[in-house]
């Protein structure tokens, strides 16, 4: 890995870091979703200060290019990540479902019974 | 038996007044989803006093379908009927599908073409691989896959409502003849829609539709 590189990612590590806090103070983003994005700051931050590790991996993937590791990993991370969030979608989705049945049946019941009074 | 009809309904001020008025002639229970209809439909459910819901939000056909089996798990009924808002499917059939629930069916379709000829348009190519499919997926033989218009057995009411991925016909069919649960299909007529617009008037969604109840169909159910 390049010297420039390396002072790219510890920069990108760097300002991840502070907008992730940023969005946590000012209310943007739950805590709880914030951790795997600070997760994601220190693994670039451990890749620009260790490149070694990156090296070895690299070695034991097979790949020549240390830099090529370097995408592989982040790209297989985002996968991971992005079928997450479809699988949080999906809940939301059925919370959803299941909250606008109970609206629309107070719905019809309220009604039903404001004819009954009348 | 205690059996609900149930009617959901997007922008259909022009179809839904004649249908349930249909319904009503039958007596049977219904219910009328209004999925957030952005023309007269819930003014018009409202005037004439029909039993509806008006959702707050538009889900999309399937969790329309999901918010009706809901009412009917929760309101102990035995037989639950889909019939859709646009008056293709016609009342006087319902008895027919009620029926073979009644004599112990878990899912009956009303199939166009049980007894009669399958056209040949390009509508009828896609229903024609997926029957060609589902036979090959479950060694049965089904006429109608696509058919909207369906009853469920009390066995299915409480899986249905509990479960996101019922609501497209054909590998919900295929899901059920591969359980083994007893389905059956019965002759029914359907009309063109009166009016308005249909949930496929595109071709891409059509295409999308196909191409996912292909891939339901051979790697899920």
């Amino acid at each position: 890995m390049s010297t420039s590189l390396r002072i790219g990612l510890l920069l990108a590590s760097i300002g991840v870091f502070a907008i992730i806090v940023f969005c946590v103070v000012k209310r943007k983003v739950n805590i709880k979703y914030s951790i795997v994005w600070i997760l994601w700051a220190l693994l670039s931050l451990l890749m620009a200060v260790f490149p070694e590790t990156f090296y070895f991996l690299a070695h034991v993937l097979g790949i020549e290019m240390p830099v090529n590791a370097v995408f592989l990993i982040m790209i297989a991370l985002l996968y991971a990540l992005t079928f997450y969030v479809y699988i949080t979608i999906t809940k939301h989705n059925e919370e959803i479902i299941k909250l606008t049945y109970e609206i629309a049946a107070l719905k019809k019941r309220v009604e039903e019974l404001e004819q009954n009074e009348r | 038996m205690k059996t609900l009809v149930i009617i959901p309904a997007y922008n259909e001020q022009d179809n839904i007044v004649k249908l349930v008025e249909e319904i009503r002639k039958y007596d049977y229970d219904y219910l009328v989803i209004n999925d957030c209809s952005k023309d007269e439909t819930a003014r018009i459910l409202d005037e004439h006093h029909f039993s509806h819901f008006d959702l707050p939000i538009n889900l999309g056909i399937a969790g329309v379908t999901r918010v009706g089996f809901l009412y009917a798990r929760d309101n102990g009924y035995d037989c639950v009927i889909c019939i859709d808002g646009d008056g293709q499917h016609q009342p006087k059939y319902i008895s027919l599908l009620e029926n073979e629930i009644e004599n112990g069916m878990d899912y009956c379709v009303g199939s166009r073409f049980v007894n009669e000829k399958k056209p040949r348009n390009m509508r009828m190519f896609g229903s024609r691989i997926l029957c060609a499919l589902i036979k090959f997926k479950t060694g049965k033989k089904v006429t109608d896959p696509t058919s909207g218009m369906r009853a469920l057995g009390r066995r299915l009411i409480e899986d249905f409502s509990q479960s996101m991925n019922f609501y497209a016909e054909p590998d919900t069919i295929c899901y059920l003849l591969h359980q083994g649960y007893k389905v059956k299909e019965v002759q029914v007529k359907m009309k063109e829609r009166e009016a308005g617009v249909s949930y496929f008037h595109s071709p891409f969604k059509s295409m999308y539709f196909m191409l996912a109840e292909i891939m339901t169909i051979l790697f899920v159910r």
